[in-house]
């Protein structure tokens, strides 16, 4: 019998908590890579296995992260199905172990691995093809919403940082910045209505694919998803670290084509109802 | 939060508040202002092989520094290897070496949080070979050694004590009392032929008596219902908690254990750790 110490008896269990395959394989390959056997490290009382022993925590690991996953993507769950979704949720989470002692770090890189994953899609119609990106892009915009609802907000600014003279601000040397609870998205489909009839429980056909850009805030600690214009997607961009308004209005022009004039003229309207809805603020 | 919330202070999972600056936040905020609380953390590894992650225990310390918290505790476990963290409590080798480590690490801890940290007995369903401490010989050392507080599960004892066939009298007659700051409280799901630490069930009869048999071996601490799934109305909540006053005095009530399938059993649950949107 192997010498087992902490580190090594550590590590065993977790392989064979965290490696793929039924509890059979896990346990042959954890006997081959760290050299013991199951009868060797576990104690068998009551009538009940070592392996049974180990299953509760097997089972309980996939089990817990999946119930965590779930909970993260209510909206994903609704448009594919409770089996899709286990199903991808699983691959995910036994190939990634969680590294992260947050469980609200777990789903930051399934959007990614939506993406990664999706079949190429080769065999199919290009109308169906097209569609395949659709759940990542789901995943997207519901991870962004749940950064949302954690990030620093603006609910502890003093009134100042949040109240325009709507007309008079035109002519101060303010500075801007967006707020770090806001999350800028470009996708692949229009999704804001149709995520909100999917978190309604409805059940809405695929939207068609057309670029649409995305803003989450949060002001008063409700969260607040808007699709937007590109010009208003990159004046916020344009707005990531502190910056004057005329610079931000400046670069904004440039990048959309537009006049600064009459972007200035849009602002007038839009600028005020972005700082309501804590898209971004005035810095000193 | 308008009402009285009728118990006398609150416990958190201190790993759903850290960086979590939305509403939970604000809610936690309000509840510190009328009430004491007590940060209860899932994911410190005390017994990992893993160094410590300073990274954990920063967040964690200025959660404490926010919170003001009247306790900080952890569990008796360690959650992973190599950086990967299981989100579960599992079960420690109990030898020498074990403990030598965990006093080191519980040290470190303390004197960077600047107070005494509290560690609770897990439910555990498996036993190493390589073990020769009983459970309750292995918690009694570390207090002496390093000051720390326990917190003493009584469920968790009667789910080990059926699952590794010990008597959790015994377990908790040779624990140092004077250390046990504080008692959970919970039901566990009956499998057959192991218990399972579910948190979503009433508390029952055998537990209420081990329950007892703490508060007259400690002279009476703090204690607090676990019910973290299933989460029945908060009013029910508190009539669970209210039995615990009587059983003092001998009204132990009848509740049997609850009966499970095995193959949907989660020990641990996470349920109080999810978020769902407004």
């Amino acid at each position: 019998m192997t010498d087992q110490g902490l580190k090594l008896l550590q590590n065993w269990m977790t392989s064979v908590v965290t490696e793929r395959g039924g509890l059979n394989d896990k346990l042959l390959w954890a006997a081959e890579r760290h050299g013991l056997l199951v009868e060797d490290v576990v104690t068998e009382t009551c009538g009940l296995s070592a392996q049974k022993r180990l299953g509760i925590y097997v089972n309980g690991y996939v089990l817990r992260l999946l119930e965590c996953m779930r909970a993260d993507f209510p909206a994903l769950r609704t448009f594919v199905g409770e089996s899709i979704f286990d199903a991808f949720a699983r691959a995910y989470i036994i190939g990634a172990p969680p590294k992260s002692p947050s469980l609200y770090d777990l789903s930051a890189g399934f959007p990614r691995f939506l993406q990664e994953t999706k079949p190429d899609g080769g065999f199919l119609e290009p109308e169906i093809t097209v569609l395949l990106d659709l759940p990542p892009e789901i995943a997207r915009i519901e991870r962004a919403r749940a950064e949302v609802m954690r990030a620093p907000g603006i609910e502890n600014d003093s009134p100042s940082t949040g109240t325009f003279l709507s007309f008079g601000m035109f002519n101060e040397a303010i500075l801007l910045q967006v707020t770090p609870c806001l999350r800028l998205l470009d996708l692949k489909f229009p999704l804001v209505e149709f995520l909100r009839k999917l978190d309604q429980d409805d059940r809405p056909g695929p939207p068609a694919p057309q670029t649409s850009y995305v803003a989450i805030g949060r002001s008063n600690y409700r969260i607040h998803t808007q699709e937007i214009a590109f010009w208003q997607f990159a004046f916020l961009n344009a707005c990531q670290l502190p910056v004057s308004l005329n610079s931000a209005v400046q670069r904004t022009a440039e990048q959309c084509g537009l006049e600064p004039a009459s972007l200035f003229a849009d602002l007038m309207v839009w600028l005020p109802i972005a700082i309501e809805l804590g898209y971004l603020r005035k810095v000193s | 939060m308008r009402n009285d919330p009728q118990v006398d202070w609150f416990e958190i999972i201190s790993e759903n508040f850290m960086d979590n600056f939305g509403y939970a936040r604000h809610v936690l905020e309000r509840i510190a202002s009328i009430r004491p609380i007590v940060m209860h953390g899932v994911s410190m590894s005390i017994g990992g092989a893993d160094p410590l992650d300073w990274n954990y225990l920063n967040s964690l310390k200025t959660l404490a520094d926010f919170v003001q918290p009247k306790w900080i505790s952890d569990h008796l476990c360690w959650t992973g290897i190599a950086h990967v963290n299981t989100h579960d409590l599992l079960p420690m080798p109990l030898t020498e070496e074990s403990l030598l480590h965990v006093i080191d690490r519980v040290r470190q801890v303390q004197d960077f949080l600047e107070r005494p940290l509290v560690l609770e007995n897990p439910s555990t369903y498996l036993q190493f070979k390589e073990s020769t401490f009983p459970e309750w010989d292995f918690l009694s050392e570390l207090a002496k050694e390093t000051g720390c507080g326990l917190l003493l599960d009584v469920n968790n004892v009667y789910v080990s004590g059926f699952n590794h066939g010990f008597d959790p009298e015994h377990y908790i007659r040779n624990l140092p009392h004077s250390s046990i700051v504080q008692i959970h409280l919970a039901g566990p799901a009956d499998c057959g032929q192991y218990l399972v630490d579910t948190h979503d069930q009433p508390v029952p009869t055998p537990v209420w008596h081990l329950y007892k048999l703490a508060q007259e071996l400690t002279g009476g601490v703090s204690t607090l219902l676990e019910w973290d799934a299933n989460i029945p109305d908060f009013p029910e909540l508190v009539a669970e908690l209210n039995k615990a006053g009587p059983v003092l005095n001998g009204a132990v009530p009848e509740t049997s254990i609850h009966k499970l399938r095995d193959a949907d059993v989660v020990s641990n649950p996470i349920d109080f750790q999810l978020v769902t949107h407004d």
